[in-house]
């Protein structure tokens, strides 16, 4: 005859009784307390630190308020950049227009009204040879296709891509 | 101190973060005997189960800063228990041995134990060293995620719902881990009583 679900779980309550041997549980916290000290003693304090540090970020959760906070801010950012309220890129072009020499090219005109613009009716000798403002001409060649990769002082020096597949 | 008397797990839990360590010793006093009797159960080796039991009340007090108390610390330290354990087992793979056979002296007048092995029981037709040493055999055979199952429930006498919190699983899983343990004890116990 097969032992029955209940005759079964009698046996297995059997081995409640097996029991390690008494002041086995004061011994062991001994043995723990022990383990305890020599283990602060061989840690640097740093890895002490770390660790509870490590510990307290890994068991950080993140507020589900944080989320909606974090999507408002980007709605509200990119409800101001792309309503032009703020447009970092007037005071490059601004800047540009004021150059000996450059402010009565029609090709600067046309980039001060359209910002991004590119023309190439630009005269780049007097960009090369301004000493006034290295650094805020444009670094874009009047072929108006290439981009230049490497730019020393503001002069493009090569239009080679840095790398090829 | 008896554990009635000592302080909920809330408070020990809070003195043990703010550091003090005789908090933490107590709550050793509350849950070693507990946590050493599912490691046994599940390794059935003593030099495996203190070995355990030190490491996981270590890794308990590094990582206490970082219980919140969103589980109870019972259900916590028993989840850390039985996760380090099943990783031990796994790698030790089947290798074991019996060491904590012997019944405890004081059983015998144990009332309870007097029940357990009554004369209308299987138990008293074999001998009962011998039966509880198939028991352990019996339980090593079974895949370390099953015996953990059988130690909490059958053991331990904790509910399914306790289980599935400390194993992550559905309870309906707990059930049919059981289901399954207990069809193989049976069997195997089966063929033991046959010899």
């Amino acid at each position: 005859m097969m032992l029955d679900e209940q005759q079964l779980q009698k046996l297995l309550q059997l081995k409640r009784f097996e029991q390690p041997p008494p002041g086995y549980f004061d011994r062991a916290l001994n043995e723990f307390h022990r383990r305890q000290r020599e283990e602060l003693l061989r840690r640097s304090a740093f890895q002490i630190w770390f660790e509870r540090f490590a510990s307290g970020v890994w068991s950080f959760r993140v507020p589900t308020y944080a989320y909606g906070a974090a999507f408002a801010a980007f709605v509200a950012a990119a409800t101001i950049i792309g309503s032009g309220a703020w447009a970092p890129f007037t005071q490059t072009v601004e800047t540009a227009s004021d150059l000996p020499g450059v402010a009565s090219t029609p090709g600067v005109r046309e980039v001060a009204g359209n910002k991004l613009a590119l023309s190439g009716n630009l005269d780049w000798s007097k960009f090369y040879h301004s000493p006034a403002s290295p650094r805020v001409v444009p670094t874009l060649r009047p072929s108006q296709t290439a981009l230049p990769r490497y730019v020393l002082d503001g002069r493009p020096v090569s239009y080679e891509a840095s790398f090829s597949f | 101190m008896d554990d009635q008397n000592l302080p909920d797990d809330e408070t020990l839990v809070r003195q043990t973060q703010d550091g003090d360590t005789r908090a933490f010793d107590l709550l050793w006093q509350k849950y070693s005997p507990r946590i050493y009797a599912l490691i046994y159960n599940m390794t059935a080796n003593h030099d495996d189960a203190n070995d355990l039991l030190l490491e996981i009340f270590a890794k308990a007090y590094r990582s206490i800063n970082g219980f919140r108390g969103k589980s109870s610390f019972y259900t916590w330290i028993h989840a850390i228990a039985v996760n380090m354990t099943i990783n031990f087992v796994k790698k030790r793979g089947r290798r074991f041995q019996m060491s904590l056979d012997d019944l405890d002296a004081n059983v015998q007048n144990d009332k309870e134990f007097i029940d357990l092995t009554a004369p209308n029981t299987p138990i008293r037709e074999v001998d009962l060293a011998e039966l509880q040493q198939r028991l352990n055999e019996a339980m090593m055979k079974l895949s370390v995620e099953h015996r953990a199952v059988v130690t909490m429930f059958d053991i331990q006498g904790m509910p399914h719902a306790e289980i599935a919190k400390i194993l992550g699983i559905p309870e309906a899983t707990v059930r049919s881990r059981l289901f399954y343990a207990h069809r193989q004890l049976q069997n195997y116990l089966e063929e033991f009583r046959k010899k």
